[in-house]
């Protein structure tokens, strides 16, 4: 079995952001970098999988992006990806989801991927469509927002988060595309031997554009930071007078007390 | 009549020979014991224990025949250290017996124990004969009656103390038959210098000779069988402490207090890391083992067991000796169990009390190292959440890297990018420059270094966290990462003083950076600040206030910091109340080994433990010199139910209170 995870690099979310001179995307300075939380997702379920098959299965990971990505594959070198694509893009925001589903099913093209893996989102940009888009072009299967998966005979079965807390069920039979949600598993720490190994695991460098010959479908016009909003209220003293003006509060701002 | 003894009186000389060769026997024994147990010792990595070997003999005789380390817990090691110095006079006197029988005498015609000194040698003898057995009771009614909490009564105390009583108590029985059969009849003042074997003597006055010198031969003979299965059973037995005890003072750690082996992570090809079997220990943490006494002093003062958390340092140490001389090959982690594993605070209230110098921190931390490097296991999602934290952003808060600095906007600060040219590098560390309530105590320490015109700078951004909970944590990894990067930092600076407000980052700048090459002088602020009141550069108000001091663990036990924190505080009007257990044997707060990143999940909580420690003084104040402390007791204050009742300030905070405009300020050092 071949498996590839698309994993991205994104800032932490504490970082301070401010807007790039383009007025279209975050600067980079003084932000701290990590591997989308939904991508990790993604590593931990490609790895579990792996093991699950004895070791037999293939996990390349591959990522889009500046130099500074080559620390997100590590770690999922680290985690236990086997082999690693870096398709280097110093212009990474410049491109619209469609490029990237583009460029990442370019390279899966031609290579026979059973099983890929993604976060459902990325926390940075949040389009959701990278994963989707990746299975249509592919002609793969797609299940989205995965909380539980399960593989056997060449069938995975997972459990998908619908809207209003409730879960579906889905079989899929492989080849098929992924996207991971929250909740679908608590991401491995890299053992240090396999920090260690990890260091010597081959990472191929392609640049994008020997991949992306398809031009965007939407641009960027411009992004600002949602405007200030009231700032909350703490309600301090007495506990009861606390209730009373929770209460109080409740009954002409929201909806919640009236009557259904 | 000259004042001496026949040897060998009774017995005749016809024993020396059986009597030799019995005892090679018993020798053997010993010897083929401890020959068993140093090749168990040795299933464990190599350790060189034998470097600057003048200080460590030195070591181990002001230890073992001063007794220090056995008479600080003054209730069992009192009557310890009597009847370790009298049975050890009897022993010596036997020596001389000895000596002179089968030596100086046949060989010289030299007759030692003769005149004035045999009279005193009697008396000596009979003296410490008659302390230790006293002694030997008094220990005997506290392990069988009292039954202090905690205290194991095995198979080897029941062995141990009836042998050497029973050994006491026939040598008094034979040395009386004797006395009553020969001085007692011939010598009668002779006698009086054995005052116990004259009242066992006037005992036998009645029998006459025959039965007499039955007697003798019996109890003779039991003295010397039993003496001879004592020596045999020192390997075999908790008498090996006889000589594990000791020679753990000759094999002592020489290195700074709380120093950590650092794993080469450039070496190739190594697989393991941490301690997942003995093998992977040195032999010294085995023989720790055979060296422990069971005292349960460790256990009596490790916060987590005195809060029903699964661990006991003493147990620890225990387990690793039992797969050791059991089942070597069994999991060291599983043995103890992780959750006793991620209890420890790394205190060294354990080590630091220890009268057998067994070193339990590092043992901890080793099998820490193997859960996290080799399991990826912490003590809670939390603490992963946090260990990332530190991996991306440099503090465990999660918190933006950039606004590291933020809490000193405002102040009369500099960061070392801006300007490298500063008194002091104030290293921050993660609390005080994120935590709110710490962020009050960097600010505070900033006011007093501008008070007393000190030009001190911050690396901002720059600094990352010291390492040191991920370091405690077994996380030596991330530790050398983030630590190399603040190395190369400051040494980048060419700083020459760096001051902290926190003893965790104090230790490991000042001790662990070492290693990866830190140059500058590393100080806590309260050996600092009480160095400025001294020369006068600091003037600060006296303000009566009361107060109760908490010593940290890394600054009391890790620093033998103590004195200067009371000073600083007596200068400032203080009047203090001290904890019960304060100074070397003050009680953790329960946020250090990494603890501060973990929720206490499993006992009651360590912190409500102390801060009801500081109400009981009748204290309104708790102050303490560390930002994990501080962050405990404002918890434990609440969880407690202890507000308006105590107060919990930081030690710079009382100061910054009361600082004195400078009597002679000097432009340079105000602006």
């Amino acid at each position: 079995m071949k498996i590839l995870v698309c994993i991205k690099q994104v800032p932490d979310m504490e970082s301070r952001f401010r807007l790039n001179g383009e007025g279209t995307w975050y600067d980079e300075a003084d932000l701290a970098f990590r591997m989308n939380e939904y991508d990790e997702y993604a590593v931990e379920q490609a790895v579990r999988l792996k093991e699950q098959l004895g070791g037999e299965p293939e996990i390349t990971v591959v990522s889009i992006g500046p130099d500074r990505v080559v620390e997100a594959v590590k770690k999922a070198l680290a985690m236990g990806a086997d082999r690693a694509v870096h398709i280097k893009d110093d212009e990474y925001y410049r491109k619209d989801p469609w490029q990237i589903s583009s460029a990442l099913a370019a390279h899966a093209a031609s290579r026979h991927y059973d099983l890929v893996f993604t976060g459902m989102q990325s926390q940075d940009r949040g389009s959701a469509q990278v994963g989707v888009t990746v299975a249509e072009l592919l002609g793969f299967a797609c299940a989205t927002t995965l909380v539980g998966f399960a593989y056997e005979g060449g069938t995975i079965t997972v459990k998908r988060e619908l809207e209003g807390g409730s879960k579906g069920i889905v079989k899929l039979r492989l080849p098929a595309v992924v996207t991971c949600q929250l909740g679908l598993n608590t991401p491995r720490y890299p053992t240090l031997p396999n920090i260690m190994k990890a260091k010597k695991k081959e990472i191929v460098v392609q640049p994008i554009s020997e991949l992306l010959k398809e031009a965007e479908l939407t641009g960027t016009a411009g992004m600002y930071p949602p405007a200030k909003r009231g700032g909350g209220i703490v309600i301090e003293g007495d506990v009861n007078d606390q209730l009373d003006r929770l209460l109080g509060i409740l009954k002409e701002k929201t909806t919640v007390l009236r009557a259904a | 009549m000259e004042a001496t003894r026949e040897i060998y009186w009774n017995v005749g000389h016809a024993v020396v020979l059986p009597m030799y060769l019995l005892t090679l026997v018993a020798l053997a024994a010993c010897c083929y014991g401890f020959y068993l147990r140093v090749a168990v010792y040795r299933q464990a990595k190599a350790q060189d224990r034998l470097d600057n070997p003048g200080k460590r003999l030195s070591l181990m005789a002001r230890n073992l025949f001063g007794q220090l380390k056995v008479l600080r817990v003054s209730g069992p090691g009192i009557p310890h250290g009597l009847f370790f110095w009298g049975f050890l006079t009897l022993f010596i006197g036997t020596l001389l017996v000895m000596l002179q029988a089968d030596l100086t005498q046949p060989l010289f015609g030299l007759v030692i124990l003769k005149g004035t000194f045999y009279k005193f040698y009697s008396l000596v003898l009979d003296l410490a004969g008659v302390i230790a057995l006293v002694m030997l009771f008094g220990l005997t009614l506290r392990r069988f009656l009292v039954r202090p909490e905690g205290l194991r009564i095995t198979r080897d105390d029941y062995l141990m103390h009836l042998l050497l009583t029973a050994i006491i108590l026939t040598g008094f029985f034979a040395e009386g038959v004797r006395i009553a059969a020969t001085e007692l009849r011939g010598n009668p003042g002779l006698a009086e210098w054995s005052p116990v074997g004259l009242f066992v003597a006037k005992q036998f006055a009645a029998q006459d000779d025959a039965s007499l010198k039955q007697l003798h031969t019996l109890w003779w003979w039991g003295h010397f069988l039993m003496v001879l299965g004592l020596i045999a059973s020192i390997p075999w037995t908790k008498f090996r402490h006889l000589f594990t005890t000791p020679a753990n003072y000759l094999f002592t750690d020489l290195r700074p207090k709380g120093s950590i082996a650092a794993i080469d992570l450039e070496e190739e090809g190594v697989e393991q890391f941490g301690a997942e079997k003995v093998a992977d220990l040195t032999w010294k943490d085995v023989f720790d083992s055979d060296a422990c006494t069971s005292c349960k002093r460790c256990q009596d003062r490790c916060p987590a067991f005195n809060t029903e958390k699964p661990l006991s340092p003493m147990k620890v140490v225990q387990q690793i000796g039992e797969v050791a001389f059991g089942n070597r090959d069994a999991s060291l982690t599983e043995t103890v169990g992780s959750d006793a594993l991620w209890s420890c605070t790394t205190c060294r209230a354990c080590q630091e009390i220890c009268p057998a110098d067994v070193e339990q921190v590092n043992k901890i931390l080793e099998m820490r190292r193997n859960l996290v490097l080799m399991q990826g296991e912490f003590p809670g999602e939390e603490v992963m959440v946090a260990v990332n934290n530190v991996e991306v952003n440099g503090n465990p808060f999660g918190m933006a890297y950039a606004s590291r600095g933020d809490w000193s906007d405002g102040m009369e600060l500099r960061t070392l990018h801006e300007d490298a040219n500063v008194d002091i590098l104030y290293f921050v560390g993660c609390y005080a420059s994120f935590d709110k309530r710490n962020q009050e105590v960097a600010r505070s320490f900033v006011k007093i270094c501008n008070a007393a015109g000190v030009r001190v700078g911050i690396l901002g951004k720059e600094e990352k966290c010291c390492g040191e909970p991920v370091r405690k944590l077994g996380n030596e990894y991330l530790y050398q990462m983030t630590a190399r990067e603040n190395v190369e930092l400051i040494n980048g600076y060419g700083v020459k003083r760096i001051v902290t407000t926190c003893p965790h980052c104090m230790n490991t700048l000042g001790r662990d950076y070492r290693e990866l090459g830190l140059e500058a002088d590393v100080e806590h602020y309260t050996v600092f600040i009480d160095r400025l009141i001294r020369e006068g550069t600091l003037a600060v108000d006296e303000r009566r206030f009361d107060y109760t001091y908490h010593d940290s663990c890394y600054l009391g036990r890790y620093q033998d910091i103590v004195r200067q924190p009371r000073n600083i505080l007596h200068a400032a009007g203080g009047r203090i109340n001290e904890m019960e257990r304060s100074e070397k044997e003050s009680f953790c707060c329960g946020a250090g080994g990494g603890r501060i990143l973990a929720e206490e999940k499993l006992g009651s909580r360590i912190n409500v433990k102390r801060v009801k420690m500081a109400e009981a003084t009748g204290a309104p104040l708790i102050v303490s010199n560390c930002p994990f402390c501080l962050t405990m007791f404002e918890d434990g204050i609440k969880t407690g139910d202890c507000e308006g009742k105590l107060q919990a300030r930081d030690l710079a905070e009382i100061v910054a209170q009361r600082l004195q405009p400078m009597p002679v300020p000097s432009p340079e050092g105000l602006n």
